[in-house]
């Protein structure tokens, strides 16, 4: 039961080349000139990894907060993006360095001529915007490093103690995540143009990063489980983390489109110029694949009872998921910072680097603990009867 | 005509319960029904019981959203084409009342069918084999056929008692 990730050396390998790949990439876009395309791909591939990690973490903070019992055996999977997030956190002091780049309100005397701009200048400069991110990822960190910490002196000692503690400062965590990240949402993605603006556009994101988070759980559940770790995965288990999706899948859908059918409806210049730019200027490709990939897709796919258990197609699904996150960020910064669709080496590159370091991370940070947290409550009830008393 | 006499094993505890089921399945005994004051999911799986019923909940939630589609097409472009904030008669708008009236539609008539097919209403006194299913006690119910000779009936008393019943009734429900 305390067997532990085993990470192999020519995963390290490949994962370090992604990385070098991703530096490759990044350094040429910077000597050949595209420097805004280059942040606009920084940007893009943290905030892609950012919410998959927020999102996985707040799918273990619901766990916590509920009491559920068939996923206990699953959080050290969540867990280990922890480190993830620390990474993260660097990763982002590199971005504000691209900040005046990316956002036109942080240009020099960018409010001296625009009374909007002028006008949100409280809320939108630079030092406060650097604060606010700083705090939330302290926050963060500190939250869910105290949870990582808990879960595994949980290991040691056992008890009841640790467990408490979890649900606390899940609540805690909840309760700091739906806010930040509304600003995270608001300051990175919504403020590329700062005179537009929609209240539903923080929380389709919020729901977005839940919804991928949770597909990451699942496919990496699911290749674990190939690889031949966690024996015990049934067909529940696979319904339950599909139960996520499909009822996120929805939740996404009902986001996208309340935020699109208002800004329709309204049918005021100002804010149909977003869209506008989307449907019609060149990215009505990204614009449709976003809605399909994302919502119609796991919508349809996931109505099958059978699919819905399967791991395979499960898998396809994550994947497919992926796209349709990276899709939807893509939309979010590359048509407000390159107004043009741009997809070639630095897409694919910045992307796989962060990639490769995302998955390195992971897994080093999976392979230092035992991958089932061994005393936690609800263990025996995540394992389904025979297999308990077969295995363990 | 057919004979409704049946064998009730009543058990105290969920567990014997799923392995009297085992048991009974290994030698062969067809089980009718399992009455349990909760659910018991694993049970289920292992009678293989299946439900037609999400066939017919999406039925009707592809139905009410067609109807849905047809009545505002019908009154707001054919019938009464009003234009109001520039706006085109065949409007994205009707989504919305598209899905919540699938979303109505589902559970009314799901619910309608169930209570139909169950033949239940308000009021109904349910004939159950065992009153006491619904309180703290798990029943097996195995239909006994006019035809089986009394050595089965007895080997099935026999497999009950020996995997746990409390007690072996017989029912005429």
């Amino acid at each position: 039961m305390d067997k532990k990730l085993y990470v192999s050396r020519s995963f390290k390998n490949i994962m370090i080349v992604l990385i070098i790949l991703g530096l490759a990439a990044v350094a040429t876009g910077f000597i050949t000139g595209a420097t805004t395309r280059t942040w606009a791909n920084l940007l893009l591939e943290n905030f892609f990894f950012l919410s998959i990690t927020l999102g996985a973490l707040f799918w273990m903070a619901i766990q916590a907060v509920t009491n559920s019992g068939w996923s206990a055996a699953f959080v050290r999977v969540p867990q280990a993006m922890v480190s993830y997030l620390i990474v993260a956190a660097i990763l982002w002091i590199v971005l504000f360095f691209g900040i005046p780049n990316l956002f036109l309100w942080a240009r020099h005397g960018a409010d001296l001529h625009d009374a909007a701009l002028a006008h949100k200048s409280p809320y939108l400069n630079v030092p406060f915007f650097i604060i606010r991110i700083t705090v939330f990822f302290v926050l963060w960190i500190f939250l869910v490093w105290r949870i990582r910490k808990l879960s595994q002196k949980e290991d040691q000692i056992g008890g009841m103690v640790s467990f408490n503690k979890i649900e606390l400062l899940s609540k805690v965590f909840i309760f700091v995540l739906a806010i930040s990240f509304v600003f995270v949402g608001i300051d990175w993605l919504m403020s590329l143009d700062a005179h537009w603006f929609s209240t539903l556009f923080a929380v389709k994101f919020f729901i977005s990063a839940f919804y991928h988070g949770s597909a990451f759980i699942l496919g990496a559940v699911i290749i674990l489980n190939k690889l031949g770790y966690f024996p015990f995965l049934n067909k529940d288990h696979l319904h339950n983390f599909s139960k996520y999706i499909f009822m996120l899948s929805i939740m996404w859908g009902y986001m996208w489109f309340v935020q699109y059918l208002l800004i329709w409806f309204g049918n005021i210049p100002e804010e149909t110029v977003y869209f506008h730019m989307r449907r019609v200027e060149g990215f009505q490709g990204f614009f449709y694949a976003e809605i399909f990939i994302n919502w119609l897709f796991p919508f349809l796919f996931l109505m099958w009872n059978r699919l819905a258990k399967n791991a395979n197609a499960l898998l396809i699904t994550v994947a497919v998921l992926f796209v349709g996150q990276w899709i939807e960020i893509y939309n979010a910064i590359i048509a407000e910072t390159v107004h043009k669709v741009v997809f070639g080496y630095l897409e694919i590159g910045v992307f796989v680097g962060f990639a490769g370091l995302f998955l390195l991370i992971g897994a080093i940070s999976l392979s230092k603990h035992p991958m089932v947290a061994r005393n936690h409550p609800y263990l025996e009830e995540s394992f389904s009867l025979e297999d308990y008393k077969d295995k363990y | 005509m057919k004979n409704k006499s049946q064998i009730l094993g009543v058990f105290n505890d969920p567990d014997v319960v799923s392995t009297a089921v085992d048991e009974l399945l290994r030698n062969n005994i067809p089980i009718k029904d399992v009455f349990s004051p909760f659910p018991l999911e694993h049970v289920w799986k292992k009678l293989n019981m299946k439900t037609r019923i999400p066939y017919a909940t999406f039925l009707y939630g592809v139905l009410g959203t067609v109807a849905t589609f047809a009545f505002l097409y019908w009154s707001s472009v054919i019938n009464y084409p009003l234009i109001f904030g520039g706006k085109p008669t065949d409007s994205l708008s009707f989504v919305i009342i598209m899905f919540v009236l699938a979303i109505l539609s589902g559970v009314i008539f799901t619910l309608a069918t169930y209570l139909i097919r169950e033949k239940l209403w308000p009021g109904k006194v349910v004939n159950l084999p065992d009153p006491r299913s619904t309180d703290d006690k798990f029943v097996i119910v195995i239909e006994k056929d006019m035809d089986m000779d009394e050595a089965t009936v007895r080997q099935i008393d026999e497999l009950l008692k020996k995997s746990g019943a409390t007690e072996v009734n017989m029912s005429n429900v």
